[in-house]
């Protein structure tokens, strides 16, 4: 049993929460997981194609009337591995990179199950190698470039921090993580909550079969698919890491942050009891503005730390 | 040898923090210095002693806004030290600021310290006081369903022990714990609480405190949980809790894991990691990271309170 927030409980019907399968996969994807806002005429977006053959796009978002190289975040939407586009990351966009300065870089990258691990991976480090070769002609400091996800775009996030480090190309300089799913066991005790809404037990054993294929439920499962299985986490930028009490993922991105730290990586935690995952999808509820607001702050003293 | 790196603000302060070890020879001469310059105090807080216990000398005080009329919430608070320092003084520029702004009442506790006084002293000294306050609530004008505990440090610890024994009492219902950076796990088994250059509360002072609280416990499997609640097996039925702690303190590991463990227990808890932060980051009290570090802390009293009613 999980207590959701009293706003949140209010409200968790207009989110109705499903146990996904294949069968309802199509459905699914053709749904929006989020109402697409107005955006405004203060950035400018362009798409720009890094893999032809497999389909990878960047988005790249600027604000109207900034000069010179300035710091970018790379960011990589959410939706289990198996749904969801980059266009989930233009509402963000539209608000930070006027108000801090950025250029934003949303990257399309293939989902599973069609496209299992590693392909999804490669095409976020595709599309971040892109940015960085690129960033002279896009206006990026190479040396300013963090990254960011949530949900599963978290947990390719917190991979692709440390594919960067393993490959030492791409020198990131934070991560934001954002109640990312890191660990396919299912093993710590809020992963086997039954009563969680949005993404529940029986749906996150689904998007990880999807994304890990004939690995899944093996311990062939190498870290740079689930974060949460590596041994060496030093070496990785500084990191966020925010995430509701009344997560499944709760436990293991406590975890996780708590192992950051032990391989000496600054890794601010935030854990927000009530709140579900996708507590963004609630965006009128003081603790959705409280959890939004935490995680702005961190970017903007990211920000004013690297100058 | 196992470091940690502290918040860029803090490094250059370090220097000002003079004592790296605290043991039985510099024991006395601790607790004679002023910890800084005592704070000055308004006239809107009126504070006035109790005394709960005369032989122990266990002693509250109840500070309340002055002019403030019928039942309020009240905050019962448990000061740190390591268990062998500190006095109910280090509360009152804390619930000067508090009484009036989220209209509480606030009441700390001057309990024993050890060596001389080792577990269950101090802790049943912090019962006694929490009881006192709950059986004179009328007198005292609080409303006595919406009494929450809070402790930093040692007094974290306490809290958090009070929270249990309250529980397993059954005479005295808590609404809330706010531990702040407690001293929660005698054992010393966590990866951060064998950090070598810990500043503030060092792994050898931290050891001197759980020593000189257990006593002859210190060291043996028969540490009970009420003296050292991350020993507790059973966390549940507790009050909603709020944990924050820095990311450079001895104790961030033993507080991240209690927090974990209260909600798998089905405790609502909040918690806040601060990187960088050492033991006692308040201390700072002008640096931004100490300032986010009181607001989230006080928000959520602010939340608390609300949710009271």
């Amino acid at each position: 049993m999980v207590m959701l927030d009293t706003e949140i409980e209010r409200l968790k019907h207009t989110v109705p929460t499903r146990d996904l399968s294949v069968e309802l996969l199509p459905e699914i994807r053709a749904t929006l997981p989020v109402q697409f806002p107005e955006l405004s005429d203060a950035v400018e977006r362009s798409d720009h194609v890094v893999d032809a053959a497999n389909g990878v796009v960047v988005r790249v978002h600027r604000p109207r009337g900034i000069e010179g190289a300035v710091p970018c975040v790379y960011s990589i939407h959410g939706g289990g591995y198996i749904r969801g586009t980059y266009d989930m990351d233009d509402a963000k966009f539209d608000r930070w990179c006027p108000t801090y300065g950025i250029v934003g870089v949303s990257v399309e990258y293939r989902l599973a199950p069609e496209t299992p691990y590693p392909g999804p991976l490669e095409d976020c480090y595709a599309g971040l190698k892109w940015t960085y070769d690129n960033a002279a002609e896009i206006g990026i400091d190479p040396d300013k470039i963090g990254i960011t996800g949530v949900s599963a775009g978290g947990g390719l996030c917190a991979a692709l921090a440390l594919l960067a480090r393993d490959r030492d190309e791409v020198p990131l300089q934070f991560q934001l993580l954002d109640c990312p799913m890191l660990d396919d066991r299912q093993i710590t005790p809020s992963s086997q909550i039954d009563d969680l809404v949005i993404w529940t037990k029986q749906t996150n054993a689904f998007g990880w079969q999807c994304y890990l294929g004939d690995l899944y439920g093996t311990d062939d499962v190498p870290y740079t698919a689930a974060a949460a299985r590596t041994e060496d986490l030093s070496g990785l930028p500084e990191a966020y890491v925010c995430v509701g009490g009344a997560d499944g993922f709760r436990d293991e991105d406590i975890t996780y942050a708590m192992r950051l730290y032990g391989a000496g990586v600054p890794a601010e935690l935030h854990v927000y009891p009530g709140g579900p995952h996708g507590v963004g999808l609630f965006p009128q509820t003081q603790i959705a503005q409280r959890y939004a607001a935490d995680r702005e702050d961190w970017l903007r003293r990211q920000l004013a730390r690297m100058g | 040898m196992a470091t940690v790196a502290l918040h860029e603000e803090i490094e250059p302060l370090k220097d000002m923090v003079p004592l790296t070890v605290i043991n039985a020879e510099v024991l006395p001469e601790l607790r004679g210095m002023q910890l800084g310059e005592p704070p000055e105090l308004s006239d809107a807080v009126d504070r006035t002693d109790h005394v709960v216990d005369e032989a122990n000398g266990v002693v509250v005080r109840v500070h309340r806004k002055v002019g403030s009329e019928g039942d309020l919430p009240c905050v019962y608070s448990i000061h740190g030290g390591g268990y062998i320092l500190g006095s109910y003084e280090m509360d009152d520029a804390k619930f000067d600021s508090w009484c009036p702004k989220y209209g509480i009442v606030g009441v700390s506790v001057e309990y024993r310290l050890s060596p001389e006084t080792p577990y269950p002293g101090p802790l049943e000294d912090c019962y006694a006081g929490l009881k006192w306050t709950y059986d004179n609530a009328d007198e005292l004008g609080i409303d006595r369903d919406k009494i929450g505990i809070t402790g930093v440090s040692a007094g974290g610890g306490l809290c958090a022990a009070l929270a249990l024994l309250a529980r397993d009492r059954g005479e005295v219902p808590l609404q809330f714990q706010l531990l702040d950076c407690p001293m929660l796990d005698d054992r010393q088994i966590t990866p951060s609480s064998q950090l070598d250059d810990l500043i503030i509360w060092s792994r050898e002072s931290n050891a001197f405190g759980w020593q000189s609280y257990l006593g002859d416990l210190y060291g043996t499997d028969d540490v009970p949980y009420t003296a050292s609640p991350a020993r507790a097996e059973d966390l549940s039925g507790l009050p909603d809790a709020y944990v924050c702690i820095g990311g450079a303190d001895g104790f961030r590991d033993e507080d991240i894991t209690y927090a974990m463990r209260l909600y798998g227990a089905g405790v609502p808890t909040e918690l806040h990691v601060y990187p960088g932060a050492p033991h006692g980051v308040a201390l700072f009290s002008h640096l931004e990271i100490a300032q986010r570090y009181s607001a989230d802390q006080e928000d959520w009293l602010r939340r608390q309170l609300e949710r009271l009613g």
